[in-house]
């Protein structure tokens, strides 16, 4: 066993941080993980106060009815009036009128910057990914544990009801959800940091994506409810509960560590998917979802691509972050899942 | 006799979900739906005029409001035993219910466009991750084995509508390949979608139904890929030590040979039976492939009925839908568990869980 400069071996997490460390893919991962992170929650706001527009300001001279919206690193005039002839065509503005900078570009027909939007569209979208995730352990810890420590008929019918509704692609459970059961939640929101809709996206997802780590709970706890330490506390006298939150819940944190890392980019895919399907967040609220769906159309509403509204940037920046987000949470996953479950032929 | 058992057992709990996803959509749609919405079909009602008695008798008729649910659920489930669908049912000008035709016929093309996208797409993904999990297998560790990791890593974290319009796009520039409609196996028919018509000559037979699927099936097979190159590899890398592998080698075989011939039959086992694990995140990528790829499959059947732009829930579609594709989860799922159970002796010996492993997450998209 590996020792520190004392005789008392590492414990469990110790020695699971070593092996991660070793692990150079997981170790980029989470450094990335951690910027995107880091990133998302703040820089819009300072990136705003930075170049001094925000992401909801239309530009005429960015993009209009008649220019295709700019590319990445465009100074954009910003004169106080823009100059229009008789026809309604704007024209080239007066020079030295001011200008500020659009580092990614404008969005869509409306001139929007894009950096701005990507960041607080990334900040949505990783809300209700860890949002969801959340509320999926929040139901899944109790039920999964009840299930798997009493046994029995509570936990026949747990699982029957788990895999009813896992058999059924859920994807159609929240259309349906969406449309039909959530009208008023829709539109809670939290100020400035969590936009509207996000709470009630987060929500959905995440109660229904709550079958994945309870069937993970319950399997682990079947098992465990049999081994000698959980004997020995009941002969001593513990009550349930007392044997589930002290001496068993702690066994699960590694398997929920590993499902949590992957659950969060799966949850971002679903919101990216649900704006696809337009029950996502509302389209004015930028989420990386929206912005690729106001390019692509959604599912009723497929857009041929229009060359003159929309430029090949606006889909691939947002489809960059979506990929690098979730590869690098699916990375860290598996590197965290082989240092915690070290196996002996990796 | 193992065996049969074991499918006896996994059948009843297939029924049973079955009947369990009926008697959900029954109840949401009654949770739902308290009222006839005539003002949809007079338009009197939605000016204001009140509805008279024999209208709303009409209207409570059609939207199944005038009868006992449980008598209703029972009926349907009868008749869904007999394959009866039921049929649609309207309000004429008149006031008077009138027949509007029987519920099947239109799933059932759906559902045939959808297997066809389900099927093909599983082979070809048994098709991709075969060999390239035996060449990532068979050196772990080496350029390409990285390569081929980190590619299936990428492509797994990318959104089934993403790829797709990629490959759409991609599809575009290649002109013998054509992108989007559907053209049915048997027969002729023009190539539709479910959202709107698809502008084309009329089409069918093998040839046409190939290369208007071909590009779905690759949509599919590389978003699945990750998963199935993984046990692949993982399979090959562990039999490949086998000593029968060495034994075989010092006989003489090639590489080649001794990977398609010893060791890739266990591997493929592996992959079959994984893929039924799959089959709900795997009807969840239909439906979006189906709109990328303008296919009328049930997977656009289902997002217009559940949660289209329809003003009011139709009934006997949402059922037709619910049942068919829970169907399909069912029997794939079954079909899966059978074959495992032939081929491992360890399953239907104790409980039902038999030797499979589960997935750690399911995908949502």
């Amino acid at each position: 066993m590996r020792t520190t400069e004392g005789s008392r071996p590492l414990g469990p997490w110790r020695s699971a941080w070593r092996r991660l460390r070793r692990d150079r893919g997981a170790i980029v991962s989470l450094v990335i993980v951690v910027i995107i992170v880091g990133l998302a929650f703040f820089s819009g706001a300072i990136w705003t106060r930075v170049v001094g527009h925000s992401g909801d300001e239309p530009y005429l001279y960015a993009a209009s009815d008649t220019q295709r919206p700019v590319g990445p690193w465009t100074h954009v005039p910003t004169p106080k009036t823009p100059t229009i002839d008789e026809y309604g065509n704007l024209q080239p503005p007066p020079k030295g009128s001011p200008s500020t900078l659009f580092v990614l570009g404008a969005d869509g027909p409306l001139g929007r910057d894009e950096l701005i939007r990507l960041l607080d569209g990334l900040r949505t979208s990783l809300e209700i990914g860890i949002g969801a995730m959340l509320v999926a352990l929040l139901i899944a810890l109790p039920v999964g544990a009840i299930a798997g420590y009493f046994g029995g008929v509570t936990d026949a019918v747990v699982s029957q009801v788990t895999e009813t509704m896992m058999a059924f692609p859920l994807l159609l459970f929240l259309l349906f959800a969406n449309r039909y059961l959530l009208g008023d939640i829709r539109s809670i929101g939290w100020g400035w940091e969590v936009p509207d809709g996000a709470v009630g996206v987060a929500v959905l997802i995440g109660v229904f994506t709550a079958f994945y780590p309870l069937r993970l709970i319950r399997a682990q706890l079947l098992t465990l409810r049999h081994a000698e330490f959980v004997e020995a506390a009941h002969m001593v006298g513990a009550s349930s509960h007392r044997i589930l939150r002290r001496h068993l819940l702690p066994h699960l944190a590694p398997t929920l560590l590993v499902w949590g890392a992957i659950a969060i980019g799966t949850n971002m895919l679903a919101e990216v998917g649900l704006s696809f399907v337009g029950v996502g967040v509302q389209a004015s609220v930028p989420s990386l979802g929206t912005l690729l769906s106001t390019v692509w159309g959604t599912i009723y509403n497929p857009h041929s691509y229009d060359s003159h509204a929309y430029t090949p940037w606006q889909t691939i920046f947002p489809m960059v972050t979506i990929v690098l987000t979730v590869v690098c949470l699916n990375r860290l996953s598996e590197g965290l899942r082989r240092a915690l479950e070290p196996r002996s032929n990796r | 006799m193992r065996v049969a058992r074991f499918v006896f057992w996994r059948t009843l709990r297939g029924v049973l979900t079955l009947l369990t996803m009926i008697a959900l959509t029954f109840a949401f749609y009654f949770a739902i739906e308290r009222q006839p919405p005539l003002q949809f079909f007079y338009s009197q009602i939605g000016r204001g005029v009140p509805a008279t008695p024999q209208q709303i008798a009409a209207g409570r008729h059609v939207f199944y409001l005038d009868r006992s649910k449980v008598g209703l659920y029972l009926d349907y489930v009868g008749h869904l035993a007999r394959g009866d669908f039921g049929r649609f049912m309207t309000i004429d000008t008149q006031g008077k219910v009138v027949d509007a035709g029987p519920v099947g016929p239109q799933f059932f093309a759906a559902m045939r466009a959808t297997l066809a996208i389900l099927i093909g797409g599983g082979l070809f993904v048994v098709l991709l991750s075969l060999p390239l999990g035996a060449i990532s297998g068979s050196r772990i560790g080496s350029w390409r084995d990285r390569i081929i990791s980190f590619a299936a890593l990428v492509l797994v974290c990318m959104h089934p509508m993403m790829l797709g319009l990629i490959l759409r796009s991609a599809g575009q520039d290649v002109h013998w390949l054509p992108t989007t409609g559907y053209c049915p196996l048997l027969g002729h028919m023009r190539p539709t979608s479910g959202f709107g018509a698809v502008a084309g000559p009329s089409c069918g037979g093998v040839g046409d139904w190939t290369l208007h699927l071909l590009l779905p099936w690759l949509t599919f097979a590389l978003l699945f890929l990750a998963l199935y190159t993984r046990m692949v590899r993982a399979r090959v890398s562990q039999t490949i030590d086998e000593d029968f592998v060495r034994t075989a080698r010092a006989k003489g075989a090639s590489q080649a040979r001794i990977l398609g011939r010893h060791v890739l039959p266990f591997a493929s086992l592996g992959v079959l039976t994984m893929v039924g694990m799959e089959i709900g995140t795997a009807i969840g990528v239909c439906i979006y492939i189906e709109s990328v790829f303008s296919i009328p499959g049930l997977g656009t059947d289902a997002v217009n009925t559940l949660a289209g732009n329809g003003p009011f829930l139709i009934l006997p579609a949402a059922l037709a839908v619910v049942v068919l594709l829970t169907l399909i989860v069912v029997v794939g799922n079954l079909v899966v568990d059978a074959l495992y159970a032939v081929l491992d002796p360890r399953v239907g010996a104790g409980g039902s869980e038999g030797g499979r492993s589960k997935s750690l997450v399911g995908g949502v998209f």
